[in-house]
């Protein structure tokens, strides 16, 4: 089944980041492999020890073409509205296109996006024409919000970016699938496991973003397969309509004409 | 004139044809960082390539330029 991400139609819901590989070879191995069509990428000032610069650009953007793909800006390391807004202009800019992945830091400790900071960028970006994919925390409130403001696409977090955690709540995210059934749901973040992404879709969100799980990876382009079947795999799953749960056991053999030694026996 | 470019000072002749943006990125900036492509803003504020020219430059003012890098 196919994606809509504001009007772009995708073949594939895993949505993959360029960061952390250990260098552009396994990053477009790991890509290809992942099969996603998404690809994050950002802006800094230039460090001669970072992967940056117009030719790892257009390495990606090579990359992301192979797979018929978009490239998806983020605001990393912002910590303000403003701050987002502007790097946001400086993206569409550079890379042409109105999507943004609003990230919007409120915390240090643990990169927890700040809810006020994020509504009132996304609010502003939107009405100067973004593609606004904000990245959110896993609260229902912010995320009905977010939608109400026009966002066809919100992106809650599994955990704090980085730590492969998984699905801290999932229970939260259960509620933000339920509540907002017409919203593009995409969880971003914190995804340690092939199975934490399955369990993602199994519960109904539309796609699966993550960059960590993959590039540190002792095999990333293994990994990048291995989430693309995972995430396939829980899509299915949830059009296939999982069976409810018991609380007490069922034999799934009938028991009608089980051998004669289980038969009652006879007076 | 002194000017900080992401972060770093410089110091500039106080002439008026030095106020405007682009003359600016062109003193300032390495040549293999003028090749390259980037964004800009100045003083916090994004700045379109189209208006690099007719942008000026003042006294303390901060620009940041920046360049495509990996991200997730």
């Amino acid at each position: 089944m196919s994606l809509n991400i504001y009007g772009q139609t995708l073949n594939n819901r895993l949505l993959i980041g360029s960061a952390l590989y250990p260098s552009p070879e396994v990053m477009r191995q790991a890509i290809l492999a992942s099969g996603s069509q998404v690809v994050t990428l950002s802006l800094k000032r230039q460090n001669p020890l970072a992967q940056s610069g117009e030719k790892i650009w257009r390495y990606i953007q090579e990359t992301v073409e192979k797979n018929h793909g978009f490239l998806l800006p983020n605001t990393a390391g912002c910590k303000s509205a403003k701050e987002a807004i502007t790097l946001a202009k400086m993206s569409r800019e550079l890379f042409q296109t109105d999507w943004i992945k609003l990230e919007v830091i409120g915390d240090d400790y643990n990169l927890q996006p700040d809810p006020i900071e994020l509504l009132n960028a996304t609010e502003q970006l939107l009405a100067d024409g973004f593609k606004v994919l904000p990245y959110c925390t896993d609260d229902l409130v912010i995320c009905q919000r977010l939608y109400a403001l026009g966002c066809q696409v919100i992106m809650p977090w599994a955990s704090p970016i980085g730590t492969g955690k998984g699905l801290m709540n999932p229970y939260n995210l259960a509620s933000i699938r339920q509540r907002l059934p017409e919203a593009t749901l995409i969880l971003d973040a914190g995804i340690g496991k092939p199975s934490d992404a399955c369990i993602a879709m199994e519960m109904g969100f539309d796609g699966v973003l993550l960059n960590s799980a993959i590039a540190l990876a002792d095999n990333p382009a293994l990994m990048a397969k291995a989430f693309a079947t995972a995430v396939s795999a829980g899509e299915s799953a949830y059009i296939a309509g999982t069976m409810p749960e018991r609380q007490t056991a069922h034999p799934s053999t009938p028991t009608l004409d089980t051998p004669f030694w289980h038969q009652p026996e006879h007076s | 004139m002194k000017i900080y470019i992401n972060g770093e000072a410089f110091e500039l002749p106080d002439t008026s044809e030095l106020r405007c943006l682009d003359i600016v990125l062109a003193k300032a900036l390495p040549i293999n960082q003028q090749q390259q492509s980037f964004a800009l803003a100045l003083n916090g504020d994004f700045i379109g390539r189209e208006d690099y020219q007719n942008t000026a430059v003042s006294e303390n003012d901060s620009i940041d330029v920046l360049f495509p890098i990996v991200g997730g």
